[in-house]
């Protein structure tokens, strides 16, 4: 596997080149290390070209394999689909609920300021508090009802001015 | 060496195949394919068969159902105004095993939530007794206000939880009462229209439906949600209805009665647009209610309407073309003997010829009893049944009663005197509203409403769920086309008009001055009648009924009001009494409506020359018969609210006596000629067959005796403690007003009474 590393200093040299080289090496340090006993030892180098070795097509399994690529595609963009959409409806589901309980929460208090409203407005109240502050109920003909019916052409009849300290209400 | 390739053929290394048997294995099958059948259809049975079985089984093991309160409906005014609404409140309860000093936590609570002395369940005591009891619960306080709330979430202590409930609020707190009921501890409706209408007002509880475990935890839950209460838009309008409760405050001050009504309805729909009542009370403080107050007079009791119930004898007779309004009748000196009986008009008169309209105007009994008797009592009957007395109006209030109306077959022969003049006859405030509304709208008698149309009733689609409108009062409608259920015409137009008319005149020129308003023409008719006394069961000298029933404007009515006043003391003529509130009343809520004046205003000075006094009208000293009104009542079916809620009705006892020369005798002392008129009984006809046979009084009934009567004696000038003495000396009781000594008393001195009968004096220094 040394022969197969390239180093930067090696770069221009070809696969062979370097294999015979390595090979060589290799058999100066055996030389070293066996001190003298030398054992006849013939290498020789084959090629192997199994260049003509090709994996023959198999166009149904292609087709095959393509259509498996597909259906598991397809089938986990549906898991995906499904799980996104479970979790997110649980989260809605949370949302909704947290809403909900707003919305009952706004119309409770609505509902009591309602109550309120109609508490502080009732008459007697209100005709209380209005003597209080020294109003008093109008005298029959001190209010006066403008009422808008017709058009300036019609006819209308002259009235005098209302009675004095009247007071116009609309 | 063999090759590895080929398999080795020594018999010591080769692996021997057992042979293969067919029929052990099917054989093991078939046990197999037996056993396995046996366990599906044990699954089959268990799950398929028994399926309906284990189920409810394991229902009843693991399902808690818990009810989840609905909302109660709204009560609304006519313009939307919320009369009766439910709102959540905090509700405070306690888990008493997680604390630990129950007195003192016990005490701390009460300090915090008893602020009302008569509730007697946040006592000190009482709290510490339910957390004594170590349950897991335990109530402290039920639906507090929100400032006992935060003061209880201020306490240190542990253990106390808050869990919101619905309460029952009435923003306007006394209006309305009577109508608008109350409701209980639990939501549930107690008198009025809580009551009538609970079911539609309560709504559907919810449920939810929880499993549990063997440890009692939730496994799981569904819920069905509780649908709220139908809301109800009434037909009262909240500003008229304080308006007639605050004049019929005033008149109660004045009067000192016992109790008083007004009853405000819409001439063209017959709705009613107030019905105020008093004494009244606040269903907020629903814990301080008695029955009494509950009690809704405008339907429930009856009265004899007395002069009031001329305008139904007036109408019957001009629509018959019996009379004319300027027709003469004449009223021979203000006395009349009919069948025996001898009536005279209100002491002091002593009318001649008059014209009907006149007769009206000045309430002659004599006029309206000749007017009668030209109607004839079957139509006469039939008009009375026409405007709707005798029988009930349907009105959605619980507990009315039908009144009192015998029919003709039952009158005697003096019977149609009596009811010309209104006695011998109970009529309810509402049914006298909606007569002087017929008058009003033309001739056309409209069943009185509280609720606005097609709510209950199911004739508006969705009437549930449909949002409610508002519908304000305007005046100047018409007729609705086609007239409701219940409504017919019951006196021509021109006889309505000729009937306004002289309605006018009694409030122009009559007995009902008191009635007349400042820049509105108005038009009505004043009622006194004698109430009948509890303790003699006789007609009482001191206590009447002040009756006045009017409309305004006359030309183009808007409203009628009725105006009923229960035994008020001092003044008790109609006229003095129930004239004025009508005038109050109906000053305020034309204004208030905004109706054109049809008269000029006057100024408040010409307003104070125009008070004149009171015209005292119809006398109560002429009493119809008695027990022709008691046999009226005992004639009511069962199922009369009245008649189950009113002391037992009394029959007369038969004297024996010849009717003629009982009746010349009640001619001859006419102190006396009540008792024993009333005590006369029937006459002819069918009422010859009842001197014949005693009755026997049912039980329950009381009996009438005539053989003692007291003469009251002279009090005049005595101090109370005399006043007292002597009264307790001759049987009788008394009533006081004022201090010092006797300056009045009624009955006179010298009037034979009954044992029993109370004297009213009236003291001054």
């Amino acid at each position: 596997m040394a022969a197969i590393s390239t180093t930067y200093f090696e770069a221009g040299r070809g696969f062979a080149a370097r294999a015979t080289e390595r090979n060589n090496e290799l058999l100066a340090q055996q030389s070293r290390r066996r001190r003298g006993v030398r054992t006849p030892e013939i290498y020789f180098s084959k090629h192997f070209d199994n260049s003509r070795l090709v994996k023959a097509p198999d166009p149904a399994r292609v087709r095959e394999m393509r259509l498996f690529s597909a259906a598991i595609t397809i089938l986990f963009s549906l898991i995906m689909v499904y799980g996104l959409q479970h979790f997110s409806a649980i989260e809605n589901g949370y949302r909704v609920e947290s809403e909900k309980q707003l919305r009952d929460q706004l119309r409770e208090e609505n509902r009591q300021l309602r109550l309120s409203e109609a508490q502080l407005s009732q008459p007697g109240r209100i005709d209380k508090m209005a003597r209080e502050l020294g109003l008093a109920e109008p005298q029959p003909g001190q209010v006066v009802h403008s009422t808008n019916h017709g058009d300036a052409s019609t006819p209308a009849l002259a009235q005098v001015a209302p009675p004095a300290s009247g007071v116009q209400a609309q | 060496m063999p090759s590895p390739l080929r398999p080795s053929r020594n018999r010591s290394s080769a692996t021997r195949v057992p042979p293969f048997k067919r029929t052990r294995f099917w054989l093991v099958c078939l046990f197999f394919f037996i056993w396995a059948l046996v366990i599906a259809g044990r699954l089959f049975w268990i799950e398929v068969v028994r399926h309906s079985e284990f189920e409810e089984r394991a229902q009843k093991q693991q399902q808690r159902t818990f009810e989840v309160a609905p909302r109660r409906g709204v009560l609304y005014d006519r313009n939307l105004r919320e009369l009766a609404m439910t709102v959540q409140v905090d509700s405070i309860y306690a888990v008493p095993t997680e604390i630990d000093n129950k007195q003192a936590a016990a005490q701390m609570l009460s300090a915090a939530v008893h602020t009302d002395p008569d509730d007697n369940q946040t006592t000190e005591d009482q709290i510490a007794a339910r957390l004594a009891k170590n349950n897991s619960f335990a109530w402290i306080a039920r639906r507090v206000t929100p400032e006992v709330a935060a003061r209880v979430k201020t306490l240190p202590l542990k253990g106390i939880y808050f869990q919101k409930e619905f309460q029952r609020f009435y923003p306007d707190n006394e209006i309305a009462a009577q109508v608008l009921g109350y409701v209980g501890i639990d939501d549930n409706g107690l008198g009025g229209l809580e009551q009538k209408f609970e079911p539609q007002l309560h709504g559907v509880s919810g449920r939810v439906y929880t499993a549990m475990d063997a440890r009692r935890h939730v496994t799981g839950s569904s819920e069905h949600e509780p649908e709220p209460g139908q809301n109800l838009v009434l037909t009262l309008d909240e500003n008229i209805q304080f308006l007639a409760e605050r004049a019929l405050d005033h008149a109660m001050e004045k009067t000192q009665a016992a109790n008083g009504t007004i009853v405000i309805q819409d001439v063209h729909t017959g709705q009613i647009l107030a019905l105020a009542i008093r004494p009244t009370f606040n269903p907020n403080l629903s814990r301080h209610t008695t029955p009494e107050l509950l009690r809704n007079h405008a339907v429930s009791d009856v009265y004899e309407p007395g002069s009031v119930f001329k305008l139904v004898t007036y109408a019957a007779a001009l629509d018959q073309h019996a009379v004319t309004p300027d027709d003469i009748v004449d009223c021979q000196g203000s006395v009349i003997t009919v069948a025996g009986r001898v009536i005279h008009d209100d002491k002091g008169d002593h009318f001649g010829r008059l014209t009907i309209h006149e007769a009206l105007e000045h309430s002659s009994n004599v006029g309206a009893i000749k007017v009668a008797l030209k109607v004839g009592q079957d139509r006469f009957y039939q008009y009375a049944r026409d405007f709707g007395f005798g029988s009930r109006t349907g009105a959605e209030l619980p507990g009315e009663t039908r009144g009192l109306l015998r029919p003709v077959a039952k009158w005697g022969p003096s019977s149609i005197a009596s009811i010309a003049m209104g006695q011998e006859v109970g009529v309810t405030p509402l049914q006298m509203v909606s007569m002087v509304s017929t008058i009003a709208n033309g001739g056309v008698y409209l069943p009185p409403h509280v609720l606005m149309p097609g709510q209950v009733d199911g004739t508006a689609p969705n009437q549930r769920m449909a949002a409610p409108k508002a519908a304000p009062f305007k005046p100047g409608g018409d007729l609705p086309n086609p007239l409701p259920p219940g409504a017919h015409r019951v006196l021509s137009t021109l006889t309505a008009a000729q009937m306004r008319k002289m309605m006018e005149g009694v409030v122009l020129y009559g007995t009902g001055r008191s009635a007349q308003l400042n820049g509105y023409s108005s038009g009505g008719k004043t009622g006194t009648a004698q109430k009948i006394d509890p303790a003699t069961h006789l007609y009482s000298k001191t206590m009447h009924v002040a009756s006045f029933a009017g409309i305004a404007p006359i030309n183009n009515p808007v409203i009628a009001v009725a105006v009923i006043m229960d035994n008020p003391k001092g003044a008790y003529y109609g006229a003095s009494v129930s004239a004025p509130v009508f005038a109050d009343v109906a000053q305020q809520v034309l204004e208030y409506l905004g109706v054109s004046h049809d008269i000029d205003v006057r100024t408040p000075r010409a307003q104070a020359k125009a008070e004149l006094s009171v015209a005292e009208d119809d006398a109560p000293e002429h009493v119809g018969d008695i027990g022709a009104l008691y046999a009226a009542a005992n004639d009511l079916p069962t199922d009369d609210p009245w008649r189950a809620s009113s002391t037992p009705p009394a029959t007369a006892v038969q004297p024996g006596a010849q009717p003629s020369a009982t009746a010349s005798k009640a001619g001859a002392n006419p102190g006396s000629k009540q008792s024993v008129a009333v005590l006369s009984g029937p006459q002819k006809g069918a009422g010859a067959q009842g001197a014949q046979k005693q009755p026997q009084p049912l039980a329950g009934e009381v009996t009438i005796s005539e053989a003692k009567r007291l003469r009251v004696p002279s009090l005049i000038g005595m101090s109370v403690r005399k006043v007292i003495e002597q009264a307790a000396a001759s049987g009788l009781e008394v009533q006081i007003s004022g201090n010092g000594t006797v300056r009045e008393q009624a009955p006179a001195a010298g009037t034979a009474v009954a044992p029993g009968t109370k004297i009213v004096v009236r003291c001054g220094r």
